[in-house]
């Protein structure tokens, strides 16, 4: 657990604090990620709590331990340190980089070398073609691994990323942000993040820290900070599309309803009677071997009161597409409804049609997370 | 031209010729060990302030005529070898504290602040990652003063100092092309040796994995 306690920072020769006053707790095994304007503070931030400068008054705790009152090398040993000029040394080869804390701490050699290709691998390297290569030999995205490994390598329980992953194009990006999340969920290390994007803070966040101008304007969940933004300026931050963000925090399956209703092919003159049932206003056409192939919705059988079987088929498949990964987010599920001109999405298990999810579903999951 | 007379030049070589090298060696390591190690000081945090300051200082000295050190040199140090070498040496130190704090200024910060990151002790950090990194700078440094002293060295034996100044002073003197021709030419020759060894060394020195410098 990191705490911070009434710090304040005021850089020599300035007389407006860097940081003012910032209480904040960052609990065991929780990202907490920092975000805010450019020059904020953040960053500032992440260097006092490893000491890479002191702070002008108040103390930072890291599990009840100030850390004004260690060996400043010693405790930089024992946490990750990731910053956004990666900083691998040039004349080191990857491996070498990746050995420098384990080194520190006096591994033999053999711990290393194993240590080493398995944080390789971790990091989605290949260990035999990348441990000899110089950082000027690999691509924004592997020198952005290897700094990651590099932090990673005596497994820390605090590790400090200041901007990690600001350096690669955003395709990159959201691979290394998921990678790191699945890392996280397992190692469960206690995270500093910091970032300007707000979407990336949603994304990793357990908790958000909102700051301006080196005041701490909000700190909650991601639920919470885009379901109760305290004033103006988280508002503004967080931008116009605040409840479709809020939508990328929860997976379709969440509130996907199960026993879609389904009918083949040579079940179609009876589609009214069917839907009529089941009181459902989409029906899901399987071919023989179950598989989901389109999707007809009450509109279309309202305004084509006297399709033929051939129409029909027609227009569910030209909503083939109406079907949705349950692991995605409700934002893309309403990016797919809008595209496929639908209320109705099934929802994929695998190969499987596994449920349904609905406009109004979404409707309601936005509001009542709003209102709560 | 005159044959016996360039035989006479060409036979003074040796001993003139280890002289030069000795003066200039000498001058050249001892102005490295003074540079560096001030260099280095003058880039860490504790001193930076005083940098500015030595840097001026240095400069003066660099831009005094390397005639006028030599013989500033001697009232105060008389003649022979010895005040040839300090007064090299004066010459030498600027440039290569001057790469030497450009080099260490160099040195990318966020591969300082990551390496400190790390845990790394600023010793280490000096020697594993600012030293390395600041090499080839350093090395070019070297090399510029080097061809400088070797130059200037012709000028030591005006105040008793030796090496191939003898001949092409005995040249002027007796106006024997000759011995101008043989002195002059050696003088260049070693100078365009060091510049081509200092530059392998610089080769060999500098880190692999640099896609720069
Ligand atoms: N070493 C420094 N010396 C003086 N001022 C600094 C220094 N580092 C940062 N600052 C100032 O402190 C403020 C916060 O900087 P920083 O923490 O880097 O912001 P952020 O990371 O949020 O962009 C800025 O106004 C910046 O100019
Ligand atoms: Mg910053």
């Amino acid at each position: 657990m990191i705490e911070l306690n009434d710090v304040t920072k005021i850089y020599d020769g300035q007389t407006v604090p860097a940081v003012e006053s910032l209480d904040l707790k960052i609990n065991e095994g929780e990202t907490c990620v920092f975000v805010g304007p450019s020059g904020c503070g953040k960053s500032t931030i992440l260097r006092m709590i490893n000491r890479m400068i002191e702070q002008t008054s108040g103390t930072i705790t890291i599990n009840g331990e100030e850390v004004r009152g260690t060996d400043p090398d010693h405790l930089r040993m024992n946490i990750g340190y990731v910053i956004q000029q990666i900083g691998l040394l040039p004349h080191r080869t990857v491996a070498e980089n990746v050995a420098i804390v384990p080194r520190l701490h006096g591994w033999d050699k053999d711990k290393i070398c194993k240590r080493v290709d398995e944080l390789l691998e971790l990091m989605g390297l290949i260990p035999e073609e990348t441990r000899d290569k110089y950082p000027a030999q690999l691509s924004g995205g592997q020198m952005q691994r290897v700094g990651v490994a590099r932090a990673m390598a005596v497994d820390p329980p605090v590790m400090l990323m200041d901007e990690p992953f600001g350096a690669v194009d955003p395709i990159v990006r959201s691979h290394l942000q998921d990678e790191f999340l699945r890392l996280q969920t397992e190692m469960r290390k206690t995270i500093c993040f910091v970032t300007h994007d707000i979407n990336e803070a949603i994304k990793m966040g357990d908790t958000i820290a909102i700051f301006t101008k080196g005041h701490l304007v909000q700190h909650g969940t991601p639920q919470e900070i885009l379901s109760k933004p305290k004033n103006e300026f988280v508002r503004d931050f967080i931008g116009q599309d605040r409840v479709v963000k809020m939508l990328t925090l929860f997976q379709v399956r969440s509130i996907a309803k199960a026993n879609p209703c389904t009918i083949h092919e040579d079940e179609l003159p009876n589609i009214r009677q069917k839907m009529k049932e089941q009181q459902a206003r989409g029906c899901f056409l399987v071919d023989q071997s179950e598989a989901p192939c389109g999707l007809i919705i009450a509109e279309d059988l309202e305004r084509e009161s006297d399709a033929s079987q051939e129409r029909l088929k027609e227009l569910a498949f030209s909503r083939r597409g109406a079907f949705i990964d349950q692991h995605l987010l409700l934002s893309d599920a309403l990016s797919y409804m809008l595209e496929w001109d639908t209320d109705y999405l099934g929802v994929m298990n695998g190969q499987d049609l596994s449920g349904v999810v609905s406009m109004a579903d979404i409707r309601e999951c936005a509001s009542r997370k709003e209102g709560d | 031209m005159n044959w016996p007379r360039m035989l006479d030049a060409l036979s003074r070589i040796p001993h003139d010729l280890s002289i030069h090298i000795l003066m200039v060696v000498i001058a050249l390591a001892i102005s490295i060990a003074i540079s560096i190690p001030v260099g280095v000081l003058l880039t860490r945090p504790r001193y930076k302030k005083w940098g500015i300051v030595v840097m001026n200082i240095l400069n003066v000295c660099q831009s005094f005529p390397g005639m006028a050190i030599i013989a500033l040199a001697m009232p105060i140090l008389g003649l022979g070898l010895k005040p040839a070498i300090t007064a090299l040496i004066i010459q030498a130190l600027l440039p290569i504290a001057r790469n030497t704090i450009a080099g260490l200024n160099g040195v990318d910060p966020g591969i300082k602040e990551a390496a400190k990151g790390m845990g790394m002790t600023p010793k280490r950090v000096l020697t594993e990652v600012e030293v390395p990194l600041a090499m080839p700078v350093i090395l070019a440094g070297i090399r510029t003063s080097a061809v400088l002293v070797v130059s200037m060295g012709t000028l030591a034996a005006y105040i008793g100092g030796g090496g191939l100044g003898d001949l092409i002073i005995a040249g002027l003197n007796m106006l024997w092309v000759e011995f101008l021709l043989v002195g002059a030419g050696f003088g260049a020759l070693l100078a365009i040796a060091f510049d081509r060894g200092l530059r392998y060394v610089e080769d060999r020195l500098t880190p692999p994995g640099f896609s720069s410098i």
